[in-house]
């Protein structure tokens, strides 16, 4: 088998990683990387090529000695042919391609989880600092089992009366109006959901909705409604004590833990 | 010691709640429905008796009510039609009341010549109250020259288009006693009739002038029922009649709105 | 070697088939499993005893099935049968689309899917009782769909009466839609078969087939089956010609007898029908001309589902996001008016609606789907043109529960100003307060007319002073009405949105359906979506790229003139 030449060798590994970053980890191992993103590696990659063949001059003439065959000699006339033609027409197709693009509309860096204010309110009534509200009904858990299972079973029923049309049925955000809502409705399977937020951020989130949201959070889509004109306190708690209690995830919490 | 008393209320309610469904549920099921005997033998009568009577309305008359007729205005609308749920004729004789024996056991077999057939003609079903003996199939006859759709509710369901060329549409037999249930037509909202899926012959409907007979009755002292589509039935408290043989019992009844 | 090969490999064929049947057939023994399964993922809408009253219900249309009566919609089974397990587990896993019922696949084990249907079934005797297996539809005779078969399908469609209930051409406006009712009383809609993506038990043709011929039991969809065929017991011929005579004004004597003969043909195979119902054994004479009824009832029935089929389009199209946008194209000289052809040449955009949940009063059981949008723009103006399907045309009717005047109407919403870069803060139409809204309010009592309004907040809309700047023209035909609208892109009202080429516009929908009781904040409606005025494709695309290629070509040429001068040289 004749040898590879240096320049052969360079191009393989080129194509050869941009095929597994775009294929192979943002298609088999992962989701797809961001075109930016993959731009960014080829370019470190070439870097790293140049680098390369520019440590040694014989390295150097080593590379470009099939590029310079290739311009000159006469048993290369056919890929010479070839490449000319080929090469202005990759190009013209390329810049056409960009100056034609149609624009597409601005995209929307919302901040999904926006800090919360420093008080927490139902409807005008302050209940306390977010940092220090627990929810009423959870030191049931311990001291009245029978008295948590029937606050469970009441934010049930709220729940499936309010709230499973967008969040729906397993809570896994995917109710029968989901799919049409922009940004979908929240996955308290996920587990990066509950267990990273007190029950007070929920209530919060709960009781003023998607209005509610500070400007970070870009509330302009969110359908969440404002539960607090439709729901009681209790009917609040209730129902997040259902979430953690139907996952199997615990909210976080201050104090206790430590 | 809160909790305590939250839950014992809380049981307290439940108990009332399930006792007035439960009242409601069983209340409605006796006064809707017909009453059928466990069990009965068909067999010869010779001599029997005959019980007749009338049947007459008590309370102001609401005026007749007019039908909508939606659709196919031409076959439909020939004539002015109005809801027969109470239809009171001269002398308040009260028409499509089902008189019956509660509590036989054993009697004649029925008439198995007699065919029972619903027509639909103009858009409306005649009769309005129809009596069919259990394993004999209910002719629908299409007088018009429109589609019907034949849709009848209750434990053995039937929806059955019938194409204005189908004239004659037999229906499979019901094998288990049940009724009234109600006939309605998908395409005419309006059309409404009653079928009672009977074990024995002893039953009768009421004709214009509030009239019924049943013949060939046994002798023997019987529970009288009756079911009106809009004055309920008297299951709780059915009238007694004593038949003799070859003799004539009557017994009249008034109803009231329910 | 290579027959046992082949043997081992049918052997095992055999095996697969034979297992997947047990397997398909046989739900376990109900089982406490099944109850807390049952109890923790369907009792909140299906009732802990399984009446269909859980506490969801209530808002919930169509109902969750009562499972006590044993009549289920999605069946693989005839007319008046149970389902099969398989039937069960495959409504559980997949989910019924168009209702609220999700598909259970990835919440919930196939182990503890087969042990909710073990469940289920209890809590009806009929399933104990059965003597024997359920008998399932015979699809063996599909007929493949072609032009010819769905021709055949659509004169059956009307034959049938399919029309009376799905409307003229199936978008389920049939004069008696809006009085159906089910097992239960509650309102049952037909399909709109142009949308196969809302069909509960799937879309596909056998799925289709298997509908009309087995019912959807407890709806008011009947069973499609056997004698509900004219002519039931003829040839296609034979009932064809049925048909015919019976369509003559007057017969003669001959034709009377040969109506009466078919007619005499028709009815004694009803009665062997009603006979094989009944539970009566057949003898071989009355079997083969039941066989042969059914086979030209199969076959008509395929003819009817490869109709069916070819009303819709292939899936549910894509929303209008991300490069899906809404793009009005530039058109030079007049726009088209509602009925030119010109609105032809291209796709509309889907805007899917969604009840609003968010303020009283509430819409959790929206019958409107979406909203169809296309649009043209020249230099002065804009035109759109709006679509969507509704089996009611309601205008200025009383609403039996709520008392209130109810029509049918669609408002289209935009920002009153663009907001500037993706931080700023957007208006926001639900609760209001925020940055006010721009509205085009059309009613079907008024189909040429649509006003403009400014709103903050749902409630809080106000009719703008100056009006007359918009053109419009609705119409409602075979269950779908378009509205057409037209205005200038620049106006004089500060109140108005002012519109430029080229600018991403948000954009978004809500829409009435009198005949469900929308009225107010009852309603249905879209997200925020995207709208631009599409800029006229820059003339510089046949400039630059040939220039380039031209330019590469020299600099490939002196390149090579470079290197030969250099070999030279050094040579």
């Amino acid at each position: 088998m004749k040898k590879l030449s240096l320049f052969t060798i360079c191009l393989i590994i080129l194509v050869g990683s941009w095929v597994f970053l775009r294929f192979v980890v943002g298609g088999i191992i992962s989701v797809p990387i961001p075109g930016s993103v993959i731009a960014m590696y080829m370019g470190l990659i070439i870097i790293a090529i140049l680098v390369h063949i520019s440590v040694e001059d014989s390295l150097f003439r080593e590379f470009r000695r099939p590029i310079l065959e290739t311009l000159v000699e006469d048993k290369r006339r056919p890929h010479r042919r070839v490449l000319v033609v080929l090469i202005p027409l990759l190009l013209l197709g390329y810049t056409y391609s960009i100056i034609a693009q149609r624009a597409n509309p601005p995209g929307s860096p919302r901040d999904a989880h926006p800090s919360p204010p420093l008080e927490l309110t139902y409807k005008n009534e302050v209940i306390g600092t977010m940092q220090d509200v627990v929810n009423p009904f959870r030191h049931y858990e311990k001291d009245d089992p029978e008295a948590f299972k029937a606050h469970v079973e009441n934010g049930r029923r709220v729940y499936h009366q309010n709230c499973f049309y967008c969040h729906g049925d397993d809570l896994d955000g995917q109710g029968h109006f989901a799919p049409y809502l922009q940004p979908l409705p929240a996955n308290f399977q996920d587990p990066g959901i509950i267990p990273n937020f007190q029950e007070s951020f929920f209530f919060w989130r709960i009781a003023k909705g998607g209005p509610g949201l500070p400007a970070a959070g870009t509330p302009w889509d969110s359908a969440m409604p404002i539960w607090e004109d439709t729901l009681t306190k209790d009917e609040i708690w209730d129902v997040i004590l259902f979430l953690s209690d139907y996952t199997g995830y615990q909210f976080r919490t201050f104090g206790e833990a430590h | 010691m809160k909790s305590y008393l939250l839950a014992s209320l809380a049981v307290l309610l439940a108990c009332c709640f399930v006792g007035t469904a439960f009242a409601a549920d069983s209340g409605s099921a006796e006064t809707e429905m017909l009453v059928f005997p466990e069990a009965y033998k068909a067999m010869k009568v010779s001599n029997g008796g005959t019980i007749s009577g009338v049947v007459k309305f008590e309370g102001d008359v609401p005026e007749k009510k007019a039908l909508e007729i939606t659709k196919d205005e031409k076959v439909c609308g020939a004539d002015e039609k109005f809801d027969e749920s109470l239809v009171v004729g001269e002398g308040n004789a009260l028409k499509n009341t089902i008189v019956y024996l509660i509590d036989i056991s054993a009697g004649k077999d029925f008439d198995k010549k007699a065919k029972p057939e619903i027509d639909q003609k103009g858009c409306k079903f005649t009769p309005h109250v129809q009596i069919v003996p259990v394993g004999a199939r209910l002719t629908m006859l299409n007088s018009d020259k429109i589609m019907h759709n034949v849709h009848i509710f209750g434990n053995n369901p039937v929806n059955k288009p019938q194409p204005k060329t189908r004239r004659k549409m037999p229906l499979k037999a019901v094998k288990e006693a049940e009724g009234p249930v109600e006939v309605k037509c998908d395409i005419h909202g309006w059309m409404s009739a009653w079928i009672a899926y009977v074990p024995h012959p002893y039953f009768a409907v009421t004709n214009e002038k509030g009239e019924f007979t049943l013949e060939d009755v046994p002798a023997g002292e019987y529970k009288l029922g009756y079911w009106h589509e809009a004055c309920g039935t008297n299951s709780k408290a059915p009238a007694a009649v004593t038949v003799e043989a070859g003799g004539t019992v009557t017994q009249d009844f008034t109803l009231k709105l329910k | 070697m290579r027959i046992r090969t082949v043997a081992l490999l049918l052997t095992l064929f055999g095996i697969l088939v034979v297992f997947n049947f047990v397997h398909a057939q046989n739900a376990p023994e109900a089982s406490e499993k099944g109850k807390e399964v049952y109890e923790n993922s369907c009792a909140h809408c299906h009732g802990t005893e399984g009446r269909g009253d859980g506490s969801a219900a209530e808002n919930l249309l169509p109902k969750p099935r009562d499972f006590t009566r044993g009549l289920y919609k999605i069946r693989s089974t005839g007319t008046g049968e149970l389902p099969t397990d398989q039937d069960l587990f495959d409504i559980i896993t997949e989910g019924m689309p168009g209702s609220s019922m999700p598909g259970w696949e990835t919440a919930l084990s196939a182990n503890d899917r087969w042990e909710v249907v073990a469940y289920i079934k209890t809590f009806y005797d009929g399933f104990k009782e059965a003597e024997a297996p359920p008998k399932q539809i015979n699809l063996s005779g599909k007929v493949p769909y072609s032009e010819q078969s769905v021709e055949t399908g659509k004169a059956l469609y009307t034959e049938l009466g399919c029309v009376e209930c799905h409307g003229n051409i199936g978008r389920g406006d049939g004069t008696s839609a809006p009085d159906l009712t089910d097992e239960w009383g509650f309102q049952s809609w037909p399909a709109n078969l142009t949308q196969g993506w809302n069909f509960r038990g799937g879309s596909d043709t056998e799925a289709i087939f298997k509908r009309f011929i087995g019912g959807l039991a407890g709806s008011a969809m009947p069973a499609f089956e056997g004698d509900t065929f004219p002519g039931f017991g003829l040839t296609a011929e034979e009932s064809n010609r049925m048909l015919e005579l019976d369509n003559k004004d007057e017969m003669t004597a001959a034709e009377e007898e040969e109506s009466g003969q078919l007619y005499e043909k028709y009815d004694a195979a009803v009665d062997i029908a009603l006979n094989l119902a009944e539970g009566t054994e057949l003898s071989a004479e009355e079997k083969q001309i039941y066989d042969d009824a059914m086979k030209v009832v199969y076959e008509k029935s395929w003819h009817l589902a490869n109709y069916v089929k070819s009303l819709m389009p292939e899936k549910r199209p894509e929303p209008a996001i991300g490069n899906n946008v809404l793009r009005s194209q530039y058109l030079q000289g007049a726009l088209p008016a509602i009925d030119d052809a010109a609105w032809e040449t291209f796709e509309a955009r889907y805007f899917p609606l969604v009840g609003q949940v968010v303020i009283e009063p509430r819409q959790f059981n929206p019958t409107l789907d979406g909203v169809h949008v296309k649009s043209f723009y020249n230099d002065t103006e804009v035109a759109f043109l709006f679509i969507w399907d509704d089996r009611t045309h309601t205008t200025d009717e009383t609403d039996e529960e709520t008392g209130k005047t109810v029509e049918d109407a669609l408002a289209v919403q935009f920002p009153v100003k663009i907001p500037q870069g993706p931080t700023a803060p957007k208006p926001y139409f639900l609760g209001g307060g925020r940055l006010p809204v721009y509205l085009w309010h059309w009613k079907a009592s008024a189909p040429d007319q649509v006003t403009e309004l400014t709103a903050k907040g749902i409630n809080n809309a106000e009719v703008q002073e100056a009006q007359g700047e918009l053109q419009a023209q609705g119409t409602y035909t075979n269950g779908q009405y378009k509205l057409w609208v037209k205005r200038a892109l620049k106006t004089d009202d500060k109140k108005d949105l002012q519109l430029e080429p080229g600018v991403f516009v948000p954009i978004a929908f809500s829409a009435w359906d009198g005949a469900n009781g929308d009225v107010d904040t009852k309603r249905v409606m879209t997200s925020w979506y995207t709208f631009v005025l599409e800029p006229v494709p820059s003339s510089k695309r046949f400039i630059y790229p040939p220039l380039i290629a031209l330019l590469s070509v020299g600099f490939l040429f002196g390149l090579r003139a470079f290197v030969l001068r250099k070999n030279s040289e050094e040579a």
